[in-house]
């Protein structure tokens, strides 16, 4: 963007950020009992600053809470979101479709390890966390260290680029809003399984970026000298190209964390995304829909999600100028 | 040569769709077993509760509905290791059924899926076409007649930037409270359709329908405009700066003559892309619009079937949209020759 902006609205804006990043860290984890003596009360008036839903839930309590939950929803799914972006993306560019050939040893290898994850979690779902962190680990130290994959023998190319641009014109091919609505019907998802079903569908965006990144990269003098030295494929994708490439993702933090929000607070307002005892300015702002005349249960959240999305436009904005 | 490209994309968008739809329908009936599915389903229909009570209504349930088949082709059972089906799965029959277009069964309306479609399609289409035609015209309109004047055009990206940004519901949300509210400008009414309207069709009272239809009409065009000015505002941005803007110029050509005659024809290319977005990303919005304004539509249909767990009309809405993607793509490599004389088949 070119428009100069005074300094005082970025301010603003990182004031703002701070002010629901403190709100979230310091929310009251109890949920305080509904005030049914004043149900659908205007604010201003008796205990309730911001008013209350038709249910008797405090208007201001109920953000206070929610900006804990928008916290912990959109910063692991921003994360997770972009960590899959950078890793499928930085794959595909790096490797492309010819640059990564495996004997059949390592390709058998790698399909045992991916049937053994299967039957694993099939048998002790409780463990999956550690399934799926040791199998792969375990199949990365035979791929290191067994014979084999030095011994030259035939090797066939993996077909990586293609088969990930196949899967992002997969998770591309129905609007994200519409995926993301079905695969929540599924199986009503809990906080991590918002953040889950966010990451798993939004990541197409970074890891596209990330793909023309690394490409851009790769043609470059200082990755050839690498590879000429002999540096392997992982550390040169991590010491040289990531430094470069990297950073086109980065300043699209705040943005991917304000698009996150867009999604978990429509999920909500449709009602099937968090529990409905989580507190989210989503389903505050779909309590209206019991009491239209409450203009309150509109102004507030809808203020807070636009100011906080537009604080997060403000600050990434900066870093691009920069 | 067209017909290989459109060939290729009709053939990659059902692939796609056939895989997204197969992930769901395995997923939707492989989470829950028949038992607890059959009484999800019973309870979301009021007139069959307290049936399951009796053992024979259960089965004539599972029966009904084809929950007593296995679900895929092969199962891996711990007891007797991979076990193979055949065909008499609940997955071949769905896809079976699926190819000769029958979409199914809704557990909640008690009807078939396709009437169903139909129905909310009757305030979908008019919205949804009404809405995209309106965003194509604002887009172009704004872009053309922003780029030759400066101050203006900052003040529209940086619009346009805040409007991108907002979640829709919210857009549409706040239109609803400030120009159907009682207390503050009661120009349009608030919620849908009164009785008396669903009664009579559609299409028979269009002046009423399109009334009805304004507000989620400003708030799909304001969600969805922005992205679509944007890109223009760019391409024409970058076409000024080509040499043949400055030849048209010093031929003495009015500067709307340069946008229209000159830059736009080029202008307009990459933007083209952008359409295939448009028309499935303003279906998407139309179930945030739908549900904030209560219209019986396609998009209201989605989220409560997502809500209820009505797994065989949210299938047929999702195989609908992907539909929809399709046909603007085509669309797409339709438009691009048309506008394009380069890429036109040399006849």
């Amino acid at each position: 963007m070119t428009i100069l902006l005074p300094p005082v609205k970025q301010r603003l804006a990182a004031g703002w950020l701070v002010l629901v990043v403190l709100a979230g860290l310091f929310a009251p984890s109890a949920v305080s009992p509904p005030d049914l003596a004043n149900i659908n009360q205007p604010p201003f008036q008796g205990g309730h600053w911001l008013g209350t839903t038709s249910q008797g839930l405090d208007v201001g309590v109920s953000l206070w809470q929610g900006a804990r939950t928008l916290l912990l929803v959109s910063l692991p799914a921003a994360f997770f979101t972009l960590l899959a972006g950078a890793v499928l993306g930085g794959t595909a560019g790096y490797w492309g479709n010819t640059r990564l050939r495996i004997t059949h040893f390592q390709l058998a290898l790698a399909l045992f390890a991916l049937l053994l994850t299967g039957l694993l979690l099939t048998y002790f779902p409780r463990f999956a966390f550690w399934i799926l962190a040791g199998v792969p680990a375990a199949a990365a130290v035979a791929w290191a260290f067994l014979p084999g994959s030095t011994r030259s023998a035939t090797r066939l190319a993996l077909p990586l680029d293609s088969s990930i641009l196949g899967l992002i014109a997969l998770v591309n091919s129905v609007p994200l809003l519409v995926l993301v609505v079905a695969a929540a019907a599924v199986q009503r998802p809990s906080l991590t399984g918002v953040v889950a079903l966010l990451s798993a569908t939004c990541w197409p965006t970074p890891a596209r970026l990330m793909r023309a990144a690394t490409l851009q990269c790769r043609t470059q003098p200082y990755v050839e000298a690498a590879q000429a030295a002999g540096i392997p494929s992982l550390r040169i994708l991590w010491r040289h190209i990531g430094p470069n490439a990297l950073p086109v993702l980065l300043v699209r933090f705040p943005l991917t964390v304000a698009v996150l929000i867009s999604l978990e607070t429509t999920l909500s307002f449709l009602g099937v995304g968090l529990p409905a005892e989580m507190p989210s300015w989503g389903r505050l702002l779909a309590a209206v829909r019991q009491a239209p005349p409450d203009w309150w249960l509109i102004l507030w959240p809808g203020l807070a999600i636009t100011l906080t999305v537009l604080s997060l436009q403000r600050i990434s904005g900066s870093e691009n100028r920069r | 040569m067209l017909g290989a490209v459109a060939l290729r994309h009709i053939l990659r968008t059902i692939v796609a769709a056939w895989l997204i739809l197969s992930v769901l329908f395995l997923l939707s009936r492989s989470t829950a077993d028949p038992d607890s599915q059959l009484r999800n389903m019973v309870e979301s229909n009021s007139r069959m509760g307290g049936l399951l009570e009796q053992p024979a209504t259960s089965q004539q349930l599972l029966h009904r509905y084809g929950l007593y088949e296995p679900l895929f082709y092969a199962t891996w059972q711990p007891a007797t290791g991979w076990h193979w089906h055949g065909v008499q799965t609940q997955y071949h029959r769905w896809l079976k059924q699926l190819l000769h277009g029958d979409l199914g069964y809704s557990y909640r309306l008690e009807a078939p899926v396709w009437d169903v479609v139909k129905q909310a399609l009757r305030y979908t289409l008019p919205l949804t076409l009404l809405a995209a035609a309106l965003s194509i015209a604002l887009a172009l309109g704004v872009a053309t007649a922003t780029s030759y004047r400066p101050s203006a055009r900052r003040w529209f990206i940086r619009v346009a930037h805040i409007l991108q940004s907002f979640p829709l519901f919210l857009l549409a949300l706040g239109l609803l409270l400030l120009l159907a509210n009682p207390d503050a400008l009661s120009w349009f009414p608030a919620f849908g359709l009164g009785p008396a309207d669903q009664e009579s069709t559609g299409w028979s009272r269009p002046g009423l329908l399109l009334y009805q239809l304004t507000l989620p009409i400003i708030s799909l065009v304001l969600g969805s405009f922005p992205a679509l000015a944007i890109q223009l505002d760019g391409a024409l941005r970058h076409e000024f700066n080509r040499p043949y803007i400055a030849t048209a110029r010093a031929k003495g050509s009015s500067p709307a003559g340069i946008v229209w005659r000159h830059a736009l024809r080029n202008a307009v290319l990459p933007t083209v892309t952008l359409l295939t977005e448009l028309l499935p990303s303003i279906v998407a919005g139309s179930v945030v619009v739908e549900v904030v304004f209560a219209l019986p539509g396609m998009g209201r249909l989605l989220a409560d079937a997502a809500l209820n767990q009505d797994f065989p009309v949210l299938l047929g809405g999702v195989g609908l949209v992907a539909m929809v993607r399709l046909g603007a793509q085509l669309l797409a490599d339709v438009l691009y020759p048309i506008l394009d004389p380069r890429i036109r088949p040399e006849v």
